[in-house]
């Protein structure tokens, strides 16, 4: 009996003990198998990011997109995403020597409806780590940016930005804060490049279209965000400069029911126009609902945080007509050339034209695959070679990457909405002098 | 051979114990072992997982001598190698992979946190649903003294910095002080909130704390012009980033080895290339330790003896000598140090904190972790938190993803993220009110029911 | 026993105090208010009466809402969290058949009759659910301890959040505008809206007849009775349980007219709209007095009048930044230094 006993503990600690050592075994035999297998790469964890899309080789190197799929900007981020794979496989998927795939991560949560930290934050540090990473297209939001860009410059993973806007992201002077740029590369040399004109070029666009609409007075409201308070406090900056007497520049809080009791602040201001920076999705629907029943004689000028021009006509009702709503860039009806082949092939393909910021998308995996091109895989050399970008008749025109990261293409859209359609109503360039000049 | 610390006379009756562990676990294994290899294909860590976990299930090991220290020992080196076998490890049926590190990370924040609010709400029995103003306070506490947020006002201050370049302005000190003002902090803030409305009970006490809770991230989101003042304390909604990485500077790494700073560490130890992210782990685990340590110590101590008894029947104890007032103080700051150390790392470890961070539905998926382990029970909260953070983190995605592949539908499993928890809750409530771990306390008064009731309602002139 | 333990006052810090501390505080900052009140009245006339009426109009929505909160409150002593989804559930129902009757652009009588017809539809719709979630998630626990009912309330709050999720989305859903916008009369330069002054219409009967209805009736005795003390008034043969689900019936009724006239008045919903109303109106009823009918109405009246005033003078006014927080300080003061609420007395019956 006792040693029947013994025998079930014994036998017990020996299993254990041969299944350990199997197991370290069989770990090193694994870890040998990853090193020197050349073939398929490791996948970005797929609780963030969709699955490789791929051609038909087997890729050697990824391309991650960074955008929040979920929310309000759902329809356009996906298709931006779609862009991007279009991109890629009018390319072959190949960038020089280079096959690369494409993995399309979200910095969203559902229950927020937009860009969450702690997402982002988890993101960069994935693709950061994951060797197969060539290059980021993103983010979306300046303020998940600021997270993304500091973790992916330690590890010099190149990103291209279709939208970011914040100035502060690459540059100091107006509308940024102290430290900027440069607390945002604690490695030493830049990563990061956009191909959209930043909000200090909206900003001088927006305050000059204002002057030139005739507006005296105006009210400025902003949702407090990244993007939202400096796109607002540059255009109050601008409209300064050039005479109009700025009123207030104050917050509206994106959870408030109701901003009947603002309107009757903007009301009795004596405003003739009220320029709202901020987005769309921070409850703007309501926001001018309420403002064109508060005061209905004051006109209403929002940045590009109210495209898709859709969405705000959506939210907004008959309330948005009127309401006239700036974009970085040219339509996208207006482009030529390769901008005109990617519009009419997206078209074809996907059934429906691009958003502006689609063909920015587009443009911003050019970009990337133009650089993956020189760098091969070596990251550094991938970075580096963003900043010698120099485009020629791109999708969206021909500019070069500065030594900042930023493009040196500039215009600025201005679209009306008029019965419940938006209008294209004439391109704003703003002179580099007077937005510099600040 | 005698069984260490048995006395001979017991031996047939742990022969026994250990038949039927073996048996029932036995069955559950190959069981589990069956289903996995159908869903997922056969590994050896399959085999080797189950193996241990059935090991560490079977023996009786608290009848041994020092056996009750094999399972949380084991657990703690099985927690430390995590990063060593992770990628070995096999793909759970409907689960997916194990959680990365990165997630693992996350995890063990958010069970520092549980664990905190535990002591409120499971040893103290005071509902607090503002418990997300402590880990606010915390994220904050880093971002003012790890950040250039100061760089106007102060110039560049540096302690121990690391990560930064030695010119950058604002406060940089290093983040194992950052912590200690943290937790210290968070404490003081705590007592604050708790003298005036510790004296409101139950449900009342519930919504003050819910409405602390809902004050604070407005604070935060309008304190970038504090009351008019110009006075910049929280940069508003666009957050205060980037803040420093932990770190143990140029001179005690060259003394001892540990990471300068873990952003940029990279180091092969054990046949391993590691990065920041394992460095990140092991300070979270060893925190959490300390956390868990110091959870168990106070239970057992005469305060948390006293927290108990008020828990149960705040009347009782009072006539019995508890004061009431000091003890339930107690209670919230030691809440809120471990919230607010478990904020401050986090707020380091994502390198920036944001007022969004900061809303009611965290304080109440904390509190759907200490419910879903096991009120009061430290081991309870810790697999109830893990287990809540793994399927927020990364879990839901990768359901959702298995469901799609598995079914080819398109369901967003992710977006039912707080439905879920919700649906937790409940059903904890209503089938397993003391939690799937209990303590053996908790649930006892969970069984006494009505008698419970009567501890709620208030008594006048209770003595301090 | 139980009945004479909830009647014993809240110990609270005013006890630690001198007696005439609390009032001296009180009446200060009343002071204070009314002459800021003032200085703005004085300085901007019309902006004053334009948020008045504003106010006005958004308490009367807040104290139905408060009502079911006290209504619910004053028989089980629960916070029913969920309240506040139920009726975020009600407005989305009311924003749907808004647009699939393609009301907007309607008028006259073809409208008041669809806007009858969704009534009745909203108020049975949130009557019903806020009934099954008294089945299923609080009738077990009735002799739970107290935080068990508690916690399952927000646990239903969050399941009702994530079916408002799932079913608009994250992004607001915009009502078609169909509330006339005529005058009603002017004041001041400020004009009066029949959309306002419908709210008020509304909302003003309703309370009437559920004081009616909770004093007079055989229903409302039983309520009363089993408010008071359940065993007794089970003792007595009133039908606890019955009692209680009418109570539910009742409360999510007034949260389904509620989202009515909040849905078309402000014409916008948000899944987690629910919820920050609920803890304003939970605010508003505690700030009236828990369990005291017009003490919710009441109460709904002040938070509003605070929230339009605070986010619309200009002078020396924290600004709409600040409103969540002046309310839940309110909240907080009120429940430290005056648990009973602004009517006095803690008692569940009314009037």
């Amino acid at each position: 009996m006792i040693s029947r006993r013994r025998g079930v503990l014994g036998f017990l600690i020996l299993l254990i003990a041969v299944l350990a050592l199997a197991a370290v075994g069989c770990g090193g035999d694994d870890d040998d198998g990853d090193g020197g297998g050349g073939g398929a790469v490791e996948a970005l964890p797929s609780a963030a990011c969709g699955p490789i899309r791929q051609g038909d080789d087997d890729p050697d190197a990824l391309i991650a997109s960074d955008l929040p799929l979920q929310g309000a900007n759902r329809a356009l981020t996906t298709e931006m995403a779609d862009a991007i794979e279009y991109i890629l496989d009018s390319h072959e998927w190949k960038a020089g020597d280079t096959v690369l795939g494409y993995q399309s991560c979200d910095d969203s949560t559902a229950q927020a409806g937009s860009w969450d930290s702690a997402k982002c934050s988890s993101n960069a540090r994935a693709y950061a780590n994951n060797a197969a990473v060539i290059g980021v297209i993103g983010t979306f939001n300046s303020g998940c940016a600021k997270l993304v860009i500091p973790i992916a410059n330690r590890e010099s993973l190149a990103m291209v930005s279709p939208a970011n806007t914040y100035p502060g992201l690459t540059e100091g002077g107006p509308g940024t804060e102290s430290g900027e740029p440069d607390v945002y590369y604690p490695g030493g040399t830049r990563n990061y490049a956009r191909v959209v004109w930043n909000d200090q070029f909206q900003g001088a666009a927006n305050a000059q279209y204002a002057q030139e609409l005739g507006v005296k007075r105006v009210f400025i409201l902003n949702d407090s965000e990244t993007y939202g308070l400096g796109i607002a406090t540059l255009f109050a900056e601008y409209a300064e400069k050039l005479g109009i007497e700025v009123l207030a520049n104050q917050k509206w809080d994106k959870k408030a029911s109701s901003y009947e009791s603002l309107a009757s602040r903007i009301r009795s201001s004596g405003a003739d126009a009220v320029f709202l920076g901020g987005i769309v999705c921070n409850n703007g629907g309501k926001l001018i609902k309420d403002i064109k029943a508060g005061a209905p004689d004051v006109q209403l000028i929002g940045p590009d945080g109210w495209t898709p021009i859709s969405a705000t006509i959506e939210g907004a009702g008959a309330a948005a007509n009127d309401m006239y709503i700036t974009q970085p860039g040219i339509p996208v009806d207006q482009l030529t050339g390769a901008g005109k082949e990617f519009v009419d092939g997206f078209t074809e393909q996907f059934g429906k034209a691009p958003n502006p910021y689609t063909a920015y998308a587009a443009q911003a995996a050019e970009v990337l695959i133009a650089a993956i091109e020189k760098g091969g895989t070596d990251r550094t050399a991938v970075s580096s070679a963003l900043f010698e970008t120099d485009i020629q008749d791109g999708i969206v025109g021909s500019f070069q990457i500065d030594e900042n990261g930023d493009t040196t293409l500039g215009a600025v859209s201005v679209y009306q909405v008029k019965n419940g359609e938006e209008t294209y109503v004439k391109t704003v360039s703003p002179e580099l002098e007077f937005v510099e000049g600040g | 051979m005698n069984v260490p610390g048995l006395p001979a006379e017991r031996r047939a009756e742990f022969d026994a114990e250990l038949r039927r562990r073996l048996f029932r676990g036995g069955i559950a294994a190959v069981a589990w072992i069956v289903l996995v290899i159908i869903f997922s294909g056969f590994t050896t860590s399959l085999i080797v997982s189950t193996a241990i976990i059935l090991a560490l299930y079977a023996v009786p090991w608290d009848w041994l001598r020092h056996g009750k220290w094999v399972v949380p020992a084991v657990a703690i080196v099985l927690a430390i190698l995590y990063p060593y076998y992770r990628d070995e490890l096999y793909e759970v049926p409907i689960f997916g992979p194990f959680p990365s590190v990165d997630t693992a990370v996350t995890m063990t924040i958010y069970i520092m946190m549980a664990i905190g609010l535990n002591i409120v709400v499971g040893y103290a029995g005071l509902l607090d649903l503002g418990y997300v103003a402590f880990y606010a306070m915390g994220a904050y506490t880093a971002a003012w003294f790890a950040s250039p947020h100061f760089a106007e006002s102060v110039g560049g201050v540096h302690v121990g910095s690391v990560g930064v370049s030695p010119e950058a302005e604002g406060f940089h000190v290093s983040i194992w002080v950052v912590l200690i003002v943290a937790a210290i902090f968070t404490s003081v803030v705590g007592v604050l909130i708790g003298l005036p409305t510790l004296r409101l009970r139950g449900d009342y006490l519930a919504i003050v704390t819910l409405g602390f809770g809902e004050i604070m991230p407005q604070i935060a989101r309008n304190g970038d012009n504090l009351f008019g003042t110009g006075f910049n304390l929280t940069n508003g909604a666009q957050g205060i980033n980037p803040i420093d990485p932990p770190g143990f500077g140029a001179t005690i790494s060259g003394w001892t080895g540990l990471p300068e700073d873990y952003l940029s560490f990279n180091a092969s130890f054990l046949g391993r290339e590691l990065g920041g992210i394992e460095v990140f782990y092991w300070t979270a685990l060893a925190l959490l330790l300390f956390t868990v340590f110091c959870s168990v110590r106070l239970r057992d101590s005469r305060l948390g003896r006293a927290w108990i008894a008020i828990r149960e029947d705040e009347t009782a104890a009072a006539a019995m000598g508890v004061p009431l007032m000091r003890t339930k103080t107690w209670a919230y700051a030691a809440g809120a140090f471990f919230g607010g150390i478990a904020g401050a790392y986090y707020a380091s470890f994502k390198s920036g904190t944001f007022p969004d961070d900061f809303f009611f539905n965290i304080s109440v998926f904390i509190l759907c972790m200490v419910i879903l382990g096991g009120m009061g029970n430290v081991w309870g909260v810790i697999v109830g938190g893990g287990f809540l953070a793994y399927l927020n983190q990364e879990g839901l995605g990768n359901i959702g993803a298995e469901i799609n592949e598995t079914f080819g539908t398109n369901i967003d499993v992710p977006l039912y993220q707080y439905g879920i928890f919700g649906a937790i809750l409940v059903l904890v409530m209503l089938f397993k009110p003391e939690g799937l771990i209990p303590s053996a306390r908790r649930k006892a008064e969970f069984e006494e029911g009505a008698v419970a009731e009567e501890t709620l309602y208030d008594v006048r002139g209770a003595p301090e | 026993m139980a009945t004479q333990a909830r009647r014993l006052p809240f110990p609270t810090l005013a006890g630690r105090l001198p007696d005439y501390i609390v009032p001296a505080i009180g009446i200060l900052l009343v002071v204070l208010l009314v002459v800021w009140l003032g200085v703005n009245l004085i300085k901007t006339p019309s902006d004053f009466y334009r948020l008045f009426l504003i106010g006005l109009t958004n308490g009367a929505i807040y104290g139905l809402v408060a009502l079911g909160y006290s209504l619910v409150y004053g028989i089980l002593e629960l916070i029913n969290f969920a309240h506040g989804d139920v009726f975020m559930l009600g407005g989305m129902l009311v924003a749907t058949m808004v647009s699939s009757f393609g009301l907007a652009g309607e008028s006259g009588l073809y409208l008041w009759m669809m806007i009858l017809l969704m009534l009745a539809i909203v108020m049975a719709f949130c009557a019903v659910i806020n009934t099954t979630i008294e089945l299923v998630a609080y009738r077990r626990l009735r002799h739970a301890p107290r935080l068990a009912p508690l916690i399952t309330a927000i646990g239903m709050s969050f399941i009702l959040q994530n079916i408002g999720l799932v079913w608009k989305g994250a992004r607001p859903t915009s009502v078609d505008s169909i509330l006339p916008k005529g005058e009603v009369f002017t004041i001041g330069g400020v004009t009066y809206t029949w959309d306002k002054f419908i709210v008020l219409l509304f909302t003003v009967p309703v309370l009437f007849l559920l004081i009616l209805l909770v004093q007079r009736t055989r229903q409302g005795k039983a309520m009363r009775a089993t408010a008071q003390d359940r065993d007794a008034a089970a003792m007595m043969g009133i039908n606890v349980n019955r009692t209680i689900s009418f109570t539910f019936f009742l409360a999510g009724a007034l949260a389904g007219s509620a989202a009515l006239l909040y849905a078309l008045y402000i014409t916008n919903i948000r899944y987690d709209e629910g919820f920050r109303l609920g803890l304003i109106a939970f605010t508003a009823a505690v700030v009236g007095g828990i369990g005291n009918l017009p003490g919710a109405v009441l109460g709904g009246l002040v938070i509003a009048m605070i929230e339009s005033f605070n986010n619309g003078l200009s002078w020396a006014t924290p600004g709409s930044d600040w409103t969540q927080s002046i309310i839940f300080a309110l909240l907080i003061v009120i429940l430290v230094f005056r648990p009973e609420g602004l009517l006095g007395e803690r008692t569940p019956e009314g009037g």
